[in-house]
């Protein structure tokens, strides 16, 4: 076996001098074809975990083709050269394992599950899905008509439905705006050339990470994952470039008829990325928002005025874009006064108003929880796929605390004075 | 996450419940002590990460309801956030926060849980926690009309608006007559907005009692420590009367029921079928386990398989079985027609392969594949201290968690000659639930954006 890696020094990007330094969170190494790999043994119990990302999400679509991207992931698992799409599914769950593809606004992942034992059979078959998959045409039929039958399920559903709607509010003109499925107009109408192309041009290895955590080495990972993917090459040309979603679109109010019990209301406007300098600010600022059960939202709309059983606000920053979104459910005639008491809560957040117990509070979560955020090998490969695909270092853990903890006051009352205006939020409600 | 969540025996939890099942077969060294008031105390360490998952289980749930003051069990799991005289409504979520954690809880027909996963040097604070709150609810009015709110929305959200969750519960309640499986964990609405102050205390003492709890513990620290800890925290609460027994059995079943539910909204059909099915007490249950991993886990499975795949009349088809479940529960089938399919043919459908598995054997690759899935469930299960406390404490609940070293062997010796039997056994045609949901005439409902920039 050739020796297709040079190991790289761990330590990245250290910007500042941690209180304390942990280990990095996985060996990181580059294959010639550009493929990333990263690995973190965790061998008390037999299982692997094998996150393969690709750049080849949604925001790629063509304007004229929404759901490409998603059509394409879906097949990935309906035939290879090697085996037809039924018995891909009976040689993974024979052993009990899972292989799925899932497509996402910037990426796709296909995660394997296998127990350590039946290793070599799971990276036979991740590397097939990948590489050589077949998109047969009644393959594609008939996930047509499943996405199709999916997409006209989920007009059932208010929450997919209003954030749906916030995503073409919050990103006009964008590929953002659409649907990671595509819509139901654009879906009957795609065709085997088009993802055919897609897989040709987007499943290319220097936009590929690859995560392995469990019961592994990085010696055999090396080995193993060299042997099945280092004669993938990329294409001539380019990765393309997708333009950054719009930084203020205009503020509008949508409503959208639904013969419901309960309004889903969605009060949403564009967020920052992890590389913002004002990020760590706002991730605390949106803990002592709508964060957690002691959160203002969760204690003034939940708790005081028993509007609500879910009420809560995110931060989610993609690759070219990033929102800042607060939702809720609550009944048909709380409507009115839920909304008067989120948008009363976002004003005071930047008005001198923030407490020093809820600065601690919010910090010590944030920074305390982060191991429970890597408690399962399927989130730390989550996490190691996230992190190399937004630049953020191998020392993640260490540099997210840091940031938080140096986060102050002032930081969040100046980002919560931008970002949780009022007036700069557009607003869905999904009800009667 | 918001706290609080409700886990009834739904099709929606089939996974959850195989992979529940899940602990070692290989015995893990669990210390195991039931104090003097009968608090049962497990611990397993787990060394791994710096993390702890601390569990309370109440032997109580909807089960233990009556009719007219049904969704007390949730009502009170929701009021066990809001406070004691030491510490205040919130503080208890507000304090594991700070402390890095994650807390939360759920219901279901035959348990109340209460869980705290945080870092493992703060055991103290989530042990002091739940030994404050097994006991000294303040269980204000005011608190608990506010608290009552919440829970008519969460009701909502999950059944009013929620075509699934809407015929699950028509199922529960066209399956059962006299036990209380027949209605759902949350509650009817008539009841939430009714119950009173009087009613949950009742409730609490009758239930919260330390004999009627089982600890669970399980993370980076020592066995021996956490067992101390919990002796000074827990040792003098008193033990409580036993709780009354549930003494409802439901009656044999004579002949076919079905329900029709319309729902404006809703997009396409849903149809249910279920049996009444021995639990974890029958020498069947193995069988129907692996024969409900047979028909409905993965893709091929012979649901997916056969009805979503080759035939194409499903967009989705599953099941469930309740291994788990306290008392006797259902054998459920579900599925959702694809567009121009009807439900009377993917009920035909689905009853066609209840028919072939009592008629033809199974195929020995069938059986093996289900087998090799329900094992490396039990595998994965080890993966985080949550799931392995959990699965501490559901075996617990069925009489010891020594049981989970017996449910492996028992559904590996399970046979093609068994699954043919227990399906001609249980799954009688002339005795089966059907539940379909058609969506209602009614104005299709266009999307009316009335965009106004403000």
């Amino acid at each position: 076996m050739r020796r297709v890696f040079a190991m790289m020094p761990l330590l990245l990007i250290g910007t500042m001098p941690p209180a304390a330094v942990g280990a990095p969170l996985a060996h990181r190494e580059t294959l010639p074809n550009g493929v990333r790999l990263l690995v973190a043994p965790r061998p008390a119990i037999p299982i692997v975990v094998v996150r393969a990302y690709v750049r080849a999400g949604s925001v790629f679509d063509s304007a004229d083709a929404p759901g490409v991207a998603n059509l394409t992931a879906e097949l990935l698992t309906r035939g290879t050269a090697v085996r037809t799409g039924p018995e891909l599914d009976r040689a993974i769950e024979f052993v009990g394992g899972g292989l799925e593809a899932d497509a996402g606004r910037d990426g796709t992942s296909v995660t394997l599950a296998i127990l350590r034992k039946d290793l070599d059979l799971g990276l036979d078959l991740l590397a097939e899905v990948l590489l050589r998959p077949t998109f047969p045409e009644d393959e594609l039929r008939r996930k047509v008509a499943e996405i199709e039958a999916g997409l006209r399920r989920s007009e059932e559903n208010p929450e997919i439905v209003g954030s749906r709607a916030l995503a073409r509010l919050l990103y006009p003109g964008h590929p953002y705006a659409q649907p990671v499925s595509g819509t139901v107009e654009s879906v009957g109408k795609l065709t085997r050339a088009q993802v055919v192309e897609f897989h040709r041009a987007r499943y290319r290895p220097d936009a590929t990470v690859i995560a392995v955590v469990g019961d592994v080495t990085a010696d055999e990972v090396r080995q193993s994952l060299g042997r099945r993917f280092s004669g993938w090459s990329a294409p001539p040309g380019l990765q393309p470039s997708v333009p950054m979603a719009p930084s203020s679109p205009p503020v509008v109010s949508e409503r959208i008829a639904r013969d419901l019990t309960q309004a889903t209301v969605f009060l949403g406007r564009p967020g920052i990325r992890q590389d913002h300098p004002d990020y760590f600010a706002l991730l605390v600022a949106n803990y002592i928002l709508g964060g957690g059960s002691a959160s203002r939202l969760y204690t003034r709309v939940r708790e005081d005025a028993g509007l609500a059983y879910y009420v809560g606000s995110s931060l989610a920053p993609g690759r070219y874009g990033a929102s800042y979104t607060v939702s809720l459910q609550t009944r048909v005639d709380g409507v009115t006064e839920a909304v008067r008491l989120v948008k009363d809560q976002l004003a005071r957040m930047g008005r001198g108003t923030l407490e020093e117990r809820e600065l601690e509070l919010a910090k010590a979560y944030l920074i305390g929880s982060f191991p429970l955020r890597l408690d399962t090998s399927g989130k730390v490969a989550e996490m190691l796929t996230a992190i190399e695909e937004y630049g953020l270092g191998l020392d993640y853990p260490d540099h997210f605390k840091a940031q938080v903890a140096k986060v102050t006051r002032a930081d969040v009352e100046r980002v919560a004075a931008i970002y949780m205006d009022p007036a700069t939020f557009s607003s869905v409600i999904v009800g009667k | 996450m918001p706290p609080h969540s409700i886990a009834a025996a739904c099709p929606a939890l089939a996974l959850a419940v195989l992979t529940a099942t899940a602990l070692a077969s290989a015995a893990p060294d669990v210390a195991e002590t039931t104090l003097d008031n009968g608090l049962k105390v497990l611990v397993l360490e787990d060394h791994r990460s710096p993390v702890v998952s601390v569990q309370m289980w109440y032997r109580v749930g909807s089960r233990n309801e009556l009719p007219g003051a049904t969704g007390l069990a949730h009502f009170l799991e929701h009021m066990m956030f809001k406070g004691t005289p030491a510490h205040g409504k919130g503080e208890f979520s507000r304090l594991v926060e700070q402390n890095g954690g994650q807390d939360n809880a759920f219901t279901t027909q035959d348990v109340t849980s209460y869980y705290a996963n945080l870092a493992a040097d703060k055991i103290e604070l989530a042990l002091s926690l739940e030994a404050d709150r097994m006991r000294n609810l303040l269980l204000e009015p005011k608190e608990i009309d506010s608290e009552r709110q919440v829970v008519m929305e969460e009701r909502r959200t999950r059944t009013e608006d929620d075509p699934d969750g809407l015929l699950s519960e028509e199922m529960n309640s066209l399956a059962f007559k006299a036990h209380p499986y027949r209605w759902p964990v949350i509650g009817w609405m008539e009841d939430i907005r009714r119950i009173n102050p009087g009613e949950l205390r009742a409730f609490y003492d009758a239930y919260y009692r330390p004999n009627n709890a089982i600890l669970a513990v399980v993370g980076d620290v020592a066995a021996a420590d956490v067992i101390a800890r919990a002796r000074r925290l827990f040792g003098s609460i008193p033990r409580g009367p036993e709780p009354p027994a549930v003494a409802a059995i439901e009656p044999p079943q004579i002949d076919e029921r079905r329900v029709f539910v319309k729902k404006v909204g809703a997009q396409l059909p849903i149809v249910h079928v279920s049996w009444h099915v021995p639990n974890f007490q029958s020498e069947d249950a193995p069988a129907l386990d692996l024969l409900s991993t047979i028909l409905s886990e993965g893709r091929a499975s012979r649901l997916y398989r056969k009805l979503t795949y080759e035939r194409r009349l499903a967009l989705s088809a599953g099941g469930d079985y309740s291994y788990f479940s306290l008392n006797p529960n259902l054998f459920w089938l579900y599925a959702t027609p694809l567009p121009g399919q009807t439900p009377e043919a993917l009920e035909r459908a689905l009853l066609g392969e209840i028919e072939l598995v009592k008629n033809e054997p199974i195929p020995a690759e069938e059986i093996e594949r289900a087998k090799n899935q329900i094992q490396a469930s039990f595998v994965w299960r080890q993966d985080s201290v949550h799931s392995r406390a959990a699965s501490l404490a559901r075996f617990e609940l069925l009489g010891s968690w020594r049981l989970a070293e017996k449910y492996l062997p028992a559904v590996l010796a399970v046979t093609a000659a068994d699954l043919t039997r227990v399906a001609r056994a249980h799954f009688p045609a002339e005795r089966k639930n059907v539940a379909v949901l058609v969506p209602a005439e009614s104005s299709p409902p266009a999307t009316s954006p009335s965009p106004t920039t403000r």
